[in-house]
Parts: structure tokens; sequence; C-alpha cells
């Protein structure tokens, strides 16, 4: 059966991850309303979602921390605790931690355990202590009683029902029925003293009671079981018979089917005992531990390694951590509104009817027919048109997954920070490829992180300069033509344009004799490198620049752009496309040969006057574009074809830019615009160099689309003989 | 003859594996999604050999669900079987008082499930 679950593990995992959202939003909002009592159900029911069928699937590491969880969270539910502040961190602090366990499901991967049981304890260290006391004793009850049984024991038996057995779907013959299953019932005797008259007698009750002696191999809790569902309602009494002599009577408790608790039974790491039993303080271990060296350090201070071999290792650690998750979690899956679903069905259904048209129309065609024919085709058209629509809606997802982890980022950012800060959402719904979706967290979280830290003012100096003390930072995505627009808006101190010029001359990126616009200074902070803080902080300003920023940005094939006004704030609008299968692109002629070019990376074109090339010795050909010396690639040489033109002068220049480097490639006519569908090439073929894809054209042919990136590294690769 | 068993649960992945199980034990399975949506579904339908109710629910919780289910003549006699937890000592009382017939503690495997459902199920 275990493959049949298997196939629900995948449904398991994204439903945690919903569940996940449901409990840390909840969380959030909850700080802002600890009264509420409906948010709190709200996440007690997601915690307990999870916990459920977390242990379903086996999952216990997961299912035991949700239960310590949902055991605080159920006191507060039930107003035996308040929400306060250090519980709220608390509760979220352990949303992440069950983030990982659960990550750690699906990769089968390792998690910190350390992290695990102080939360753990910290948890039950917040839960009432009762409840712990009563799960040892529970579990003492339960292992004493499993250890007094040997071999065969006879059990006498004496059970009086509740009247209104029957009203609760209860059945005593299922009672004897499972008893005798287990062992053998004996001297039965039933005791019909309350039976009524029959008139008097209400069917649906039962009046009767039974004594009986029952001999089983059993444990006494598989007897106590049989009982399980009436035990409480009922007079019974199970009493054990040794050697004619009846050992202690055993009422009314029940055997917990709690699992055992992984706190008590595993030791506890010395920090916490000493810290349990009063000797340190949690102040002095924590400084303790933060003490603590790694291997690595005391490995270098004794001068056994270099840090160089240290660093090399942990780099080697760190790639063998991410393969092995790569390798382990690489299934996606999408979950789709049935809603969309049944649209395509519909779609295809036309698409069929349409097409036993065509071919009925086929079969016999005449010229006449001509108009019909026409019209059938431009249905096709429309057909084809919209499935492709519905199909690439599939792969839609609300842009709102992506930005869901920012109420917490700001939450925290602004407590580190010291700055009030409100984030506002807009246009969560606004639907987004969901691989785009999955590569704009980074990027965004980098440029919220920005704002926070830079772009906002510290309370007292927004007061100063006459703005509320609650800095804002507005997240929107929105539709705009054929791509979405993302934009990071806050209401800080904006772009200083004399800090950002002098650090970028004292950097040597522009010469001090340039005037530049607006618009030229502002794009100089997604240089490598570049960073106008004074000082570094812990939230951003470490290395990882705006810079990366801008690649991944335009590595998905957007762009983005920088609106500022000093004193006022600072806009950074990203411009995505809507999925990465297609791609707007220009198709361009080489000879007899089709190639497209991504638009996005194309500058301009040009047509070089006959004295403009110049070869540099160890850089190949250069071409000088309004004294601006750039690499130039001769596109049949590339490719090895036969050109139309050799001569540039009567060809025609495309610089293309990427990532800020450019380069002019040298085709002989442009043809037009289009949108393509990409097909991978190392799928179908293998890899080429300068080649991204390929698709198909109108006509059928297949076209190759360059890949700019590619062709620039060429460039600098492939020095070619002066031509 | 293969015996229906109605399962209600808001969480799709909890009510699969229910349903799965029962359907693997040679069970025919009612869905639903919470309280109301069952009464939807066996209003006026066939008769159910058995029930098996979450009971944190939107819509309708398994309390009510148990109550109105109990109302009707087909389910008078119906087991039905709440799904709980260790921690909710007062919600099995309620469930009684409704009407349930007995309840499994969550988390559970598929052969408890089995054998609970065997335990109080007619043959």
């Amino acid at each position: 059966m275990s493959n049949d679950f298997a196939q629900f593990q995948e449904t398991f995992f994204e439903e945690a991850g919903d569940h996940l959202a449901v409990v840390e939003e909840g969380l959030l909002a909850l700080e802002q309303h600890p009264e509420d009592l409906d948010l709190l159900n709200k996440i007690f029911r997601s915690a307990h979602s999870i916990k459920g069928t977390s242990g379903m699937f086996g999952f216990n590491a997961v299912a035991q921390f949700t239960h310590k969880m949902e055991t605080l969270l159920d006191l507060l539910r039930n107003g035996q605790k308040v929400v306060t502040p250090h519980i709220a961190d608390l509760l979220l602090k352990s949303t992440d931690c069950l983030k990982l366990l659960i990550d750690a499901a699906k990769t089968g991967s390792a998690v910190d355990d350390k992290t695990v049981h102080r939360l753990t304890s910290e948890l039950a260290a917040a839960s009432d202590t009762k409840v712990k006391a009563e799960a040892k004793v529970e579990k003492e009850n339960r292992s004493s009683s499993s250890t007094a049984l040997a071999s065969t024991a006879t059990f006498l038996i004496a059970w009086t029902p509740p009247e209104w057995l029957f009203q609760r779907g209860l059945d005593p013959l299922q009672i004897f029925k499972e008893l005798a299953d287990l062992g053998t019932v004996s001297q039965v005797t039933v005791d019909t003293t309350k039976l009524p008259e029959l008139a008097a007698m209400d069917p649906e009750k039962c009046y009767l009671s039974w004594t009986m002696k029952f001999e089983t191999a059993k444990d006494r809790q598989v007897v106590d079981a049989v009982f399980e569902f009436v035990r409480e309602d009922s007079v019974l009494s199970i009493t054990e018979e040794v050697k004619g002599k009846e050992l202690g009577v055993r009422g009314e408790e029940r055997p917990s089917p709690l699992t055992p608790d992984g706190l008590e039974g595993e030791p506890k790491p010395l920090g916490e005992i000493l810290v349990e039993t009063g000797v340190v303080s949690r102040e002095t271990l924590d400084h303790a531990l933060a003490q603590q060296k790694r291997v690595g350090e005391i490995l270098i201070e004794q001068h056994a390694v270099t840090p160089q071999q240290i660093e090399q290792a942990l780099q080697k650690q760190k790639q063998q951590g991410s393969t092995a998750q790569s390798k382990k979690s690489e299934t996606t899956s999408i979950r789709v509104d049935t809603d969309k679903i049944d649209k395509l069905i519909n779609l295809v259904g036309e698409l069929v009817i349409t097409q036993s048209m065509l071919s009925e129309l086929g079969v016999r065609f005449e010229m006449s027919q001509m108009p019909v024919l026409l019209e059938r085709m431009a249905q096709l058209e429309h057909n084809t048109r919209e499935i492709q629509e519905r199909v690439m809606g599939i792969r839609m997802l609300p842009i709102g997954t992506a930005f869901s982890r920012f109420p917490r980022l700001v939450r925290d950012l602004s407590a580190k920070a010291g700055k009030k800060i409100q984030l506002v959402l807009s246009g969560e719904e606004t639907e987004l490829d969901k691989t785009v979706i999955e590569s704009i967290g980074d990027p965004l979280t980098h440029l919220v992180r920005n704002s926070a830290d830079h772009g906002l003012e510290a309370p007292e100096e927004r007061l100063d300069n006459n703005k509320p003390e609650l800095g804002t930072i507005r997240l929107n995505a929105f539709h705009a033509g054929g791509s979405i627009c993302v934009t990071v808006e806050d209401d800080g101190r904006g772009l200083d344009r004399d800090k950002i010029l002098a650090k970028a001359i004292k950097q040597g990126l522009v010469s001090e004799h340039e005037k530049l616009s607006d618009d030229q200074i502002w794009p100089l902070i997604f240089k490598p490198g570049f960073s106008t803080a004074e000082k570094v902080t812990d939230v951003s300003g470490r290395g990882v620049g705006m810079d990366v920023v801008k690649r991944n940005i335009e590595g998905l094939g957007g762009a983005i752009t920088i609106k500022t006004a000093l004193g006022k704030g600072t806009i950074f609008t990203l411009k995505l496309p809507l999925t990465l299968a297609i791609i707007e692109g220009m198709t361009v002629r080489v000879g007899k040969e089709t190639y497209i070019v991504p638009l996005l990376s194309i500058l301009e074109s040009i047509q070089p006057k006959a004295g403009a090339m110049k070869t540099v010795v160890g850089r190949g050909e250069l071409i000088d574009v309004r004294n601006t010396y750039l690499p130039m690639m001769r596109l049949y040489d590339v490719f090895s074809l036969q050109p139309e033109f050799t001569d540039p002068a009567k060809a025609i220049l495309l610089i293309l830019e990427t990532e800020g480097e450019q380069v002019a490639v040298m085709v002989d006519e442009i043809l037009g615009q289009q949108q393509v569908v990409i097909k991978s090439m190392e799928q179908n073929f293998r890899k080429v160099d300068g080649i991204a894809g390929a698709t198909i054209l109108g006509d059928g042919t297949v076209g190759f689309i360059l890949d700019v990136r590619g062709l620039i590294e060429m460039s600098r690769r492939i020095v070619p003989v002066a031509a | 003859m293969s015996k229906t068993a109605l399962v209600v649960d808001d969480s799709p992945t909890m009510r699969q594996m229910v349903a799965l199980t029962l359907t693997n034990a040679g069970f025919k399975v009612v869905e639903a999604q919470h309280g109301k949506d069952a009464v939807a579904k066996v209003a006026g339908g066939p008769k159910m050999d058995i029930v098996v109710t979450d009971l944190n629910m939107p819509e309708m919780d398994g309390i009510s669900l148990i109550k109105e289910l109990r109302k009707m003549a087909s389910f008078k006699f119906t087991p039905i079987l709440m799904l709980t937890t260790e921690s909710a000592a007062d919600k099995k009382q309620a469930g009684k008082e409704a009407g349930a017939t007995g309840w499994i503690v969550k988390p559970f495997n598929p052969e408890l499930l089995l054998n609970v459902i065997a335990k109080v199920l007619p043959a």
C-alpha cells in the first residue's frame, strides 16, 4: 500500500506549505491583534492539519514538533495563556523551524537538532508545566502496565452499558465479537432484571448487562481497548484472575494513544540541564556557547591547516550539500485551478470540431468553397491562439506567493534597525509565470532590505524632516503591455546624486569631466562593488550588491529602472516577461540563414562608416560607435556561413548589450520582429556556443536564437586574426 | 456487497488518505469537505455504512454534523467515527454527547483506521 501513499506525499508538501503560510501570516497579524480569537483558531487549525497529516506520512519529527506548537496555541485559544511578544516571537521562530523540518522530510536531509531541541523546550516551557507532568505520569503508567503481563491471563468482566448505547451507533454484539477474536469468552451471564414490560420498552435503548470470563494471551491494554468507546459511560470492571486470586481492580484509566514524547526520551544537552537546575543562567549559557569555536578556527589556530584549505573544504561541503538537495527535490508540480482545466478541455473540444470540419472540407474540395475554407482557417487560428493563452495561463500564479514573505521580513528588519516601517502590498493577484515568480524572490528581498536599511531614515531624522515617523515600503505589481511590472517603493531619503557621483569617480567608474544626466547616474548603483552605504550593517551592504539584483532580473529577460527624488523616496521598477517560454525577438538574416536576436538585448542597429573599424592586436576587431570602441563580431565567421556582405560598411551592425557589456554583431539584413517559442538546444541536440535555443519559424524552418551573453564571451576568447 | 463510507475532512490530504485507505479495503467512498457539504451529499442520497469525520472544519464542524446526521432516520444507528487529537478531551465528550460512535486519535496510520472501523462496523 505504501506506493499509493507515496503519491500523496507531494500533495502533503504543497498543503503543508499552504498551512505554514497561513500560520505565519496569522502570527504576524496576531501581534497586532493579540485578542483576535478567529485568528487564533485559524492558526490552530492549520498547525493542527500539519500535525495530523505529517503523522500519517510517518514524518514524526514534524508531527511531534507541531504538537508542541499546537499545545501552546491551544492554551492561547482557550485563554489560559495570553499572547505576549515573547510568545509570538517564539511561535514565529518555531514556524521557521517547522519549515526546515518539513523541507528536511521532503529532501531527506538532516536538520539542526540543536535548534529543534531548544525550541521544543522553549515551547514546553511556555506551555503550562502541568501538561508535561501529566505526560510523564501517563508514560510511567503505561510502562508499568505493559510489563505486568505474561503468557495467558483470565479476566472477569462485568459490564453495564449506558442505556443510549445504540443511539451512538454502538452495538454490544460488536464488542463480544472483538473479544472472541482476541481470546475465549466463557461463563457469560446476562442480567435482564432491568428489562421493562414490552409495552413500556423503548427499542432504541439498551437495558441489558453482562458478566463473563475472558481468557486471552493479549496484553491488558488490548482488553481495555475493546471497551474504548464505551468505557467512560459504562459501569465496567475488568479484573485479572491469577491462581484464583484477584489482582488490582482497574477502573477508568485509559491507555494513552499519545506518541511517545521525543523530548523525554532523549538526553538533553548539558547546557540545558545546567540552566534548568539553576546552576547557570540562560544568558551565561548563551554567552558561553557564543564563544565556542568552530573546528576550522581551532585547526587554523593550531597551524594544522591553512585558512585556504578550510575555505576550500567549506566550499566543497556547500556544493555537496546543494547538489544533494537539488537531486532529491527536483520534481516540481503545480496546482491548477480546476476552472482553468475545464476551460482548456472545452477549447480542445472546439479545436477537434474545427479540425474535423476542415478535414471533411478537404475530402471533396472545390474552388467555390474557398470562402468557407478561409472562415474555417480563421476559426482554427482563433482556437489555437486561445489554447496557447490558456496553456500559458496554467503556469501562471498570483505574485502574492512571492510577496508573502515580506511582512515577516519587514517586521524583522524594522525591529533590527530600530525603524518604524509599514509594508503596503498591492496587486498580489497579478499572475506571473511560476518560474519567474520563483526567481524574483531573492532580487525582491534584496530591494526590500535595501529600502528598509538605506532608503528609510531613522525615526528622529524623519521627524526632523517633517515626515511621518512611520516609514512606508510599498510593493506593487501590475500588467503593462506584454510585461509585468513590480515596483518597490519607499518614502525615504532618495538617492543622493552627488554622493553617487563622488563614489563613482573615486572607484574610477566615470571620469570627473563627464557630464552625466540623472538617468545616467542612477544606474551606477548597479555596478559591481558599488555601495554608498557609509557603514556596513547587518541587514545589507555586505558585498552582495545591487549588481546581483540587476543580473538576476536580466537573466530572466527583465529590466530594472530607478526613479528617485532626494528627500522624498525611491521607486525601483522591475519589468518582467510574462513567461520564459516565449521571447520577443528580431529576425535577422546572414547569407541564407535566419537568426533571432532577443529584442531586450538590442540597443540599436547602425550602418557603420567605412573608416570606423580598427584592428587592435590581442582584441580583434573594434568598431567606433560615437567615440566608444566596441568589439565587433562577424556572425558569418562565428557560424561559418557564406554571407552576402563581408564589408561592414555595407552590412548592418546590431549593438547588443547584456549585463552592462556591449558587442557589435554584423548581419546582412534585418527581417522583422516576432514572438518566438524557445525550444531547448540541449534537450534536442546539444549545447552550441553562441546559441541560446531554437525555434520554428513561420515557414516551418528552424531558426536559432542568439545567446548574447555567450557571444560576448566568445568575442573575448576568440581573437581573430586581422581581417 | 461493498460497503459505503462517508469521509468528511477539510484537509484534502487527510481526506484523500482516509478515502484511499478505505477504497483499498473495499469500501465505496463518498468524500465531503465539511459538515454542510456532507449533509448536502447524504440528503436523500444513499445510505452510508460508516461515517468518518474530522472535527475542526469550516462551515459546519464535526460535532454539528454528527448531531445533524443523528437526526436523520437513515443515520440513527450508523457508526460515526470522529478524527480527534489527544489534546481535545472536551471535544471527545462533546462528540459522544452528539452521538459519535467512536474516535480515532490523530495522527494515526491506515491499519489503525481499519482496525477501529472493524470494531464498530456491523458485519
